[in-house]
């Protein structure tokens, strides 16, 4: 945005900047509230006097998180899980977002309004339906009873999204590469798809983040299988109602959220670069 | 509207299929074989290690016994347990054979057909003979028993002990005593509350109900019929919300509160009170309170009198679906036995369900005197009904409580209307 | 492809050069008639599959277990289900709460789509207008908050909040004043947790909408000494509108259905259940008491409701010249 920075007066741009740092503090404010919970000793974390620093910060609530027995296996499971969803529920969206956007067919608009519906029903009424389903795929207990549901649940919102990346390569691209005698699946493949990577990258963060936080289908699906949990069940063991250990909350959620953080950190440039893409058209 | 029409046809595609019915599973044991593996499901608790140490005992003392056999226990997380037990009943494949399950499911779950019926063998276990009356009544649905006491918790008068001595307060003999003393606490120390209190704390306001005589429901017939609007339970009701206000506890902050709030109001340092249970103690260790806070039981009507308490707590029980039922059963024996009951009490604080367990454990550790007191002193239990899940979950008796704290209806009006959801839900 | 009819997408603006008689090519239709009818499905196949095996049969399920008393003990098979027509339809319609908790949903969740993309949107804006520092530390704020699970962030919300052990009440001075005692303060309180946690999706996206637009097409505006409001509404909100489009039907979807923030910050659904909201009336009516047949009549009419919106909302957009 360099031109226009130039056009912005100086005290208004650091009128603005000023009130971003301040949002930025109140934004990131319950953040810190967690973290520093989390390093709180037992009793501080809902002491009589909320300050907001510890005098005598403590490990002890990340130590009853680690001592979760197969956390690192959780860890893992979180994971692949994630991955897997993101991959595949990429790489469908991808086909599905071309055919809605450089085709015209019948249905097209009831197609696209299919893909929303699903999200429009409680989660907790489908789990039923959902349980069933999975239990008759032989899938109950694995990790592709989490994988299944949250491809299903994460597709619409990639689908849409990626609708405008997939609009903005120009059409003369497709025309020109069929002049040269690219097959169809050539052109999806080595070149709409490269070009569109950017966008899928910035839609996958979607589906990682719903995927990763999700307990609801991890709890319903992995009955009997530990060693297939995955980690909000970590985060599962410190919520009770009589005797709630909310520094254990804290201290898990913390676990959660970090390496969240990190990818997001990572790949933040890439993100506004790709989600960019959706509006060249 | 093309889109509309085709969701449409969708629809109507759903009604003309209704005929058939919509997927359910087939429960149900076809075997009890002797040997091979017995899956067990444990509440994993905060802190869970003393607890996996003396089930590996109990674990090894079994397999010691049954040499074919090898137990395989799972800790499954407190709050996800509802869903993990509707898994297990809906795929059998996936069931454990024996499970702990909180006392107040009892009935729904053996409505869902989940719980095998073990009163033949629960009356010729010689320990039952002990077995606390109301720890009894909890795995007892139609005079049958459906499992054995693991553990029992109950609730007491929490009172902090320098507030108490620097006011010159003794602690409450009577109910109306509590009220008096937490009206003083309140206008000699206004940061605190005089007994911190919750609209959402329904197991602390039950013994306000039990101690005027009045109860939830009464047996009619098969079912139940709500009698929260009896005279006495209005008593009780009004007692209890005679608490709220700038007296003592203000509506604004106490209506909103359940009985973990109020722990943690008290164990904050915030209140003179607070009714909290015996498994609240680590709380109260940890919070600002340590060292400054005594338990007596929660005192009734009258002097001498000790207010019914609520008794919860855990259960183990064999599911229905089990293949190694002989077995399971012999293993619910062995963890929910006295020796693993003591040891339980040792490492984890948890109440035994035996009185003369009970009575032991008591003389070693002087801080659950008063809730031993409060056991023995008789205890109440919710309806035993499969309708008690949904009221409870529905969250009318907590309205209830609400709406007269925060001055929407009075008690007679409140009850009745409570009353009468409540019975609505026991008639379906 | 013809549908498309911005400047930019349109070939002749794009590819003057003489190539091979392009031209000829156009006029014949271009890409969309080298493709067999059944092209575009094919691309759809994967997805279908995905959507119509794990979604539309589930929901099929779902209709008809609406029609059946269908609870814990049919679903494990303790008791038979038994076919009880609208009964479940009837028992929730006839529920005066339930018009009660809609009406207090719509205009809840309606705020919050408004509060949501209002709040993401001008951020957006702030972004662009400021440098690399403050950009990234508001950016990574922002992200931060999206990160974190629902249920955490509600807690959070819940202890910043207390009158008692709460660290807001002290800063702003309002002494041990409740936020959750009177009904609009315990949904202010509820909505600025889902402004929080649900603006950084939009202001990301916004914000790249916003880089991605040329940067002559803003200079020009502002030179012209258009308001910031106004370049918002005639430029740059017309550029992003396949952006907030998608947005705004998603923001509309996950508050209509919002749960975790009530559950948690209002024990439940507030006192006496002055802060209901429909998903929440649900849990309490059906799914925490396995009520299964009620809870999939409650299902199966928050999409009809979710689903009428959506449709009106795409019908506005079409009246209005967009594509979708």
């Amino acid at each position: 945005m360099r031109p226009s920075r130039s056009l912005i007066q100086k005290p208004w741009r650091t009128a603005a900047e000023l009130s971003a740092l301040l949002i930025a503090v109140v934004v990131a404010f319950p953040l810190y509230w967690m973290v520093l919970s989390a390093f709180k000793p037992a009793g501080e974390v809902r002491g009589d006097r909320p300050v907001p620093w510890t005098l005598s910060p403590s490990l002890d609530s990340f130590r009853r998180v680690f001592e979760n027995e197969d956390f690192g296996r959780y860890f893992v499971n979180s994971v692949v899980v994630a991955l897997s969803v993101v991959v595949v529920s990429a790489l469908i969206a991808f086909l599905a977002a071309t055919a809605v956007t450089r085709f015209r067919f019948k249905l097209r608009t009831t197609v696209l309004v299919l893909f929303l519906v699903a999200q429009m029903v409680p989660v907790e009424a489908l789990t039923i339906p959902m349980f069933f389903l999975m239990r008759d795929f032989g899938a109950l207990n694995s990790l592709l009873s989490l994988v299944l549901p949250h491809l299903a649940f994460s597709l619409p919102f990639a689908v849409w999204m990626l609708r405008g990346f997939v609009k903005a390569v120009p059409d003369s691209l497709e025309e020109q590469a069929f002049i040269d005698g690219a097959s169809r699946t050539r052109f999806l493949w080595q070149i709409l798809f490269p070009l569109v990577f950017p966008g899928l990258v910035a839609t996958s963060v979607f589906s990682f983040i719903s995927t990763w936080n999700d307990f609801l289908f991890a709890k319903s699906f992995i009955i009997n299988e530990p060693s297939n949990q995955t980690l909000p069940m970590a985060l599962l063991v410190f919520f009770d109602k009589e005797t709630p250990d909310w520094g254990g909350v804290m201290a898990a959620s913390t676990v959660m959220t970090i390496p969240v953080l990190i990818f997001f950190v990572a790949v933040h440039r890439r993100l506004v670069s790709g989600l960019g893409g959706a509006v060249k058209d | 509207m093309r889109i509309a029409a085709s969701v449409a046809a969708l629809g109507m595609a759903g009604l003309a299929a209704a005929g058939c019915a919509p997927s359910t599973s087939d429960g149900g044991a076809k075997e009890d074989e002797k040997s091979g593996k017995l899956r067990v499901w444990l509440f994993r608790e905060v802190g869970n290690k003393p607890k996996e140490k003396v089930v590996d005992d109990v674990v090894a003392r079994y397999e010691k016994k049954h040499k074919d056999v090898t137990v395989d226990v799972q800790y499954i997380p407190v709050d996800s347990r509802a869903e993990k037990i509707k898994g297990a009943l809906n795929d059998p494949e996936s069931a454990p054979d024996v499970i702990e399950y909180g006392n107040t499911d009892t009935a729904g779950y053996v409505k869902d057909g989940g719980l095998a019926d073990i009163s033949e063998e629960f009356a010729d276990w010689g320990a039952t003979s002990q077995t606390d009356k109301t720890a009894k009544e909890s795995v007892t649905v139609d005079g049958k028993q459906y499992g054995a006491p693991l553990f029992v918790g109950v609730r007491a008068l929490y009172y902090r002990t320098d507030v108490f001595k620097e006011l010159d307060l003794k602690p409450p003999e009577t109910l109306g005593e509590i009220a008096s003393t937490a009206k003083k606490i309140r206008e000699k120390k206004p940061e605190l509350y005089g007994i911190a209190v919750g609209g959402a704390y329904t197991y602390g306001a039950m013994p306000f109900v039990w101690a005027h005589g009045g109860e939830l429901a009464e047996p009619k017939g098969e079912e139940f019929a709500a009698a929260v609007d009896s005279p006495e339970a209005r008593k009780g009701i009004k007692a209890y919300t005679d608490l709220f206000g700038d007296d003592n506890c203000p509506a604004g902050k106490c209506a909103k509160m359940g009985g973990n709030e109020t722990v943690e109001a008290f164990a904050g340092g915030k209140a003179g009170m607070a009714i909290g249970g015996d498994f609240n103690r680590q709380a109260m260790e940890d919070g600002a309170v340590k060292g400054k806070y005594g338990v007596v039981p929660l005192p009734g009507v009258k002097k001498g009198d000790i207010a019914p308490a609520f008794a919860g707590g855990n259960n183990i029980g064999v599911l229905k679906s089990s293949d190694h039922r002989t077995l399971a059963v012999d293993f619910l024996k062995e963890i929910a036995g006295k020796r693993t009951q003591e040891e339980l009490f040792s490492a984890m604080g948890f109440l035994p369900t035996f009185s003369d367990t009970r009575e032991k454990v008591a003389k070693k550790e002087p801080f659950v005197e008063p809730f031993v007191e409060t056991l023995d002193a008789g205890t109440k239990f919710v309806p035993v009904s499969p309708a008690w899940g949904e009221i409870d979950a529905s969250l009318i008796l907590p309205g209830m409580f609400q709406e007269i704290v925060s001055g929407k209806k009075d008690v007679e009006g409140a009850s009745g209307d409570a009353a009468e959801k409540m019975d609505e839900v026991f008639r379906k | 492809m013809s549908g498309t009819t911005t400047a930019v997408a349109s070939p002749a603006a794009t590819a003057p050069g003489p190539k091979d008689g392009g031209g000829g090519r156009e006029r014949r239709g271009g890409a969309v008639r080298r493709h067999p009818r059944w092209t575009p499905w094919l691309y759809l196949l994967p997805a279908l599959v995905v959507i119509g095996g794990l979604l539309v049969y589930p929901i099929y399920q779902l209709g008809l277990i609406s029609l059946f008393h269908y609870t814990q003990a049919q679903a494990s098979g303790g008791e038979p289900a038994t076919f009880q027509g609208f009964a479940n339809y009837s028992e929730l319609l006839g529920d005066s709460q339930f018009w009660d908790v809609l009406l207090a949903t719509v205009l809840f969740a309606g705020a919050c789509v408004i509060g949501t993309l209002a709040v993401g949107c001008s951020l957006a804006v702030l972004l662009t207008r400021i440098r690399a520092v403050p950009r990234l530390a508001l950016m990574l704020a922002a992200l931060g908050a999206w990160a974190t699970p629902a249920i955490t962030g509600s807690t959070v919300w819940v202890f910043l909040f207390d009158p008692d052990f709460g660290p807001v009440n002290r800063i702003l001075g309002l002494g041990d004043h409740s936020w959750t005692y009177e009904r609009m303060s315990a949904f202010a309180l509820v909505f600025f947790e889902v402004v929080w946690c649900s603006f950084p999706l939009v202001m990301v996206t916004t914000y790249a909408g916003i880089r991605a637009i040329p940067a002559e097409v803003l200079e020009a505006a502002s030179l012209d000494g258009a308001s910031v409001f106004r370049i918002w509404r005639s430029v740059m909100a017309p550029m992003l509108r396949p952006i907030l489009i998608v947005v705004t039907i998603q923001s509309i979807i996950w508050d209509f259905k919002v749960f975790t923030q009530i559950y948690v910050m209002t024990g439940g659904g507030g006192i006496a259940g002055q802060n209901l909201v429909l998903n929440v009336y649900a849990y309490q009516k059906a799914f925490s008491s396995s009520q299964y047949g009620l809870g999939s009549a409650i299902g199966v009419v928050m999409l009809l409701i979710l689903l009428g919106v959506t449709l009106v909302y795409l019908r506005l957009l079409r009246r209005n010249g967009e594509e979708l």
